[in-house]
């Protein structure tokens, strides 16, 4: 594997680590909550980008669609359930998470649904490959790296310059006090759910546009593995989410390359995680 | 005679947390203006009527009343827009982030930034060592720099009602005098006060009144000069 493959696969393999991980990092941050069926909203975020495309052709219209419905089910899941669970013991919300997971994910095979099957996203075609003197950057993969470029600016701009960021920074400190500040959390928790659910539903849309294909259970492998990438990153830290989706894309892309055929993908992202928290148990960022 | 409704008025407040139950039915108020101290020893539930009146934790019954409004279950936020600011006990000031910071997300809730600035320049006549720190973190500072930090925060909201929990507890002499002295100056700007302490001999110089609580109940009320000459206010919080 040439240098460039090894830079192009890290930085894909992380951006979509880091569009799904995001949201769970924000949750958990300001409400302590593994909000494990947020795996089964990028899958629903897939989904809806796909018949939208299907019935419009049109990859905006169905990447916004999937944006939009993602959100709202992550704000439906906020306020009509974790809503009722804030003053109880952690592992409530977190039973409760697996089992709306189970139920999104079930529901979702449903024939009249998604069925078991793969579905084909031909929707590569929308950007233009990049070529580069050092090598080919494939039209796919332009759509991932540019629309990850973009969430990353606007987050960035969201965190730090407006009264949401700060409102959010403050609820991740110290809940409490931040409502004693006049901050209104029950709005700002919801926005929170409404963006990182958003970005989960671009991720499913461009991992499925990605890979070509969208089915049901497309959310198992993320939904524990966002875990290792929160863990990481020091459970509600959002740059060290970042700073963990890509090092933990760039060990995969390394050891796959060197090791791949005796370990699958998945196996390296939780020896990575064991490896790192044997020596950094509050993860790469935490403190 | 018409009289005017108390700034705070706190009717039969009961607190259980699971089976422990914190408060017996405490009634207390405070008028406009006034400020007003709840004195009592470690444990007997001044911090739980600290936490009823800020919203932070739910009264298994009893009325909380603001201007002559009900806002028993009122969540946080709305009360901070009504007018009243917090000073928990340890503070909790935001540890990550800036001394300035922290003094902004006080004034949360004012939108005009001269008014926050201007504000933030009185906090500072108030405790100049913050405009000093101005750039430090939080979490970085001292207990006692905390401390006032968490004051001028409140300070920020320019409240009506300062809600004071232990400011004192564990500060350096010298800081507790420039605490209380920050405090008497507030209250002579007319800010009406609840003051939660241990340290029973500042605080009855700073406020008009005051409350004994002792197991979650109300034993003892009266002017602080009164409370001062009391033999069991004496024996029991002004160590003679
Ligand atoms: N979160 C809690 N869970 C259970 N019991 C509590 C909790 N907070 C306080 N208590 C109990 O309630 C009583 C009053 O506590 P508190 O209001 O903190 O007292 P004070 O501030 O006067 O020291 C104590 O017996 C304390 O142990
Ligand atoms: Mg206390």
């Amino acid at each position: 594997m040439s240098l460039w493959n090894i830079l192009l696969d890290t930085l894909t393999q992380g951006s979509i680590y880091f569009l799904i991980a995001v949201g769970l990092t924000m949750v958990y941050g300001i409400l302590k909550i593994l909000h494990i069926a947020h795996a089964a909203v990028y899958t629903i975020g897939a989904g809806v980008g796909l018949a939208v495309f299907k019935l419009t052709g049109s990859f905006w219209l169905a990447l916004i669609a999937a944006m939009l419905v993602s959100g709202l089910v992550g704000v439906i899941i906020y306020r009509g359930v974790y809503f009722y669970m804030l003053d109880q013991p952690r592992i409530v919300p977190l039973i409760t998470s697996v089992g709306l997971f189970l139920l999104i994910e079930d529901l979702l095979q449903k024939p009249y649904l998604m069925g078991p099957y793969q579905h084909a996203f031909p929707a590569q075609e929308v950007f233009p490959s990049i070529t580069l003197p050092w090598g080919t950057i494939p039209n796919a993969q332009v759509m991932i790296l540019t629309l990850t470029g973009v969430a990353l600016v606007a987050l960035y701009l969201i965190f730090t310059r407006t009264r949401l960021g700060l409102a959010w920074q403050a609820a991740a400190q110290d809940r409490e006090m931040a409502g004693s500040v006049g901050i209104n959390l029950n709005r700002a928790i919801a926005l929170n759910f409404l963006l990182g659910s958003a970005l989960a539903g671009a991720a499913g849309v461009l991992v499925g546009v990605f890979y070509n294909s969208v089915y049901a259970t497309m959310g198992d492998v993320p939904s524990y593995k966002a875990f290792v990438v929160i863990v990481l990153g020091g459970m509600g830290s959002v740059t060290g989410t970042l700073a963990a989706s890509f090092l933990l894309a760039f060990a995969e892309t390394v050891l796959l390359a060197s090791v791949g055929y005796v370990l699958p993908r998945d196996a390296i992202a939780f020896l990575v995680l064991i490896f790192v928290l044997m020596f950094r148990p509050q993860g790469l960022l935490g403190r | 005679m018409h009289e005017r409704a108390p700034l705070l008025q706190i009717a039969n407040l009961v607190v259980k947390y699971g089976h422990i139950q914190a408060l017996h039915g405490v009634s207390l108020d405070v008028q406009p203006g006034e400020a007003v101290a709840i004195l009592g020893a470690n444990g007997a539930g001044k911090s739980t009527i600290v936490r009823a009146v800020s919203g932070w934790v739910k009264p298994a019954a009893g009325r909380i009343l603001y201007a002559g409004e009900e806002i028993t279950t009122l969540p946080s936020w709305d009360r901070a827009a009504r007018g009243m600011a917090l000073v928990p006990e340890g503070g909790h000031v935001f540890r990550d982030m800036t001394v300035e910071e922290n003094l902004r997300l006080g004034a949360y809730l004012e939108s005009d930034p001269r008014t926050v600035r201007e504000r933030m320049e009185y906090v500072y006549t108030l405790f100049p060592v913050l405009k000093e720190r101005r750039r430090q973190i939080a979490r970085t500072m001292s207990g006692g720099e905390q401390q006032m930090l968490a004051i001028g925060r409140a300070v920020m909201r320019n409240p009506q009602l300062l809600v004071v929990d232990e400011v004192s507890m564990g500060l350096a002499p010298v800081l507790v005098d420039t605490v209380f002295e920050a405090l008497r100056q507030l209250k002579e700007e007319g800010v009406s006060m609840l003051i939660v302490e241990q340290n029973a001999h500042e605080t009855l110089n700073v406020v008009d009144r005051g409350y004994v609580l002792e197991n979650g109940r109300i034993v003892l009320e009266g002017m602080a000069d009164d409370l001062r000459e009391d033999p069991r206010v004496q024996a029991a919080y002004l160590g003679g």
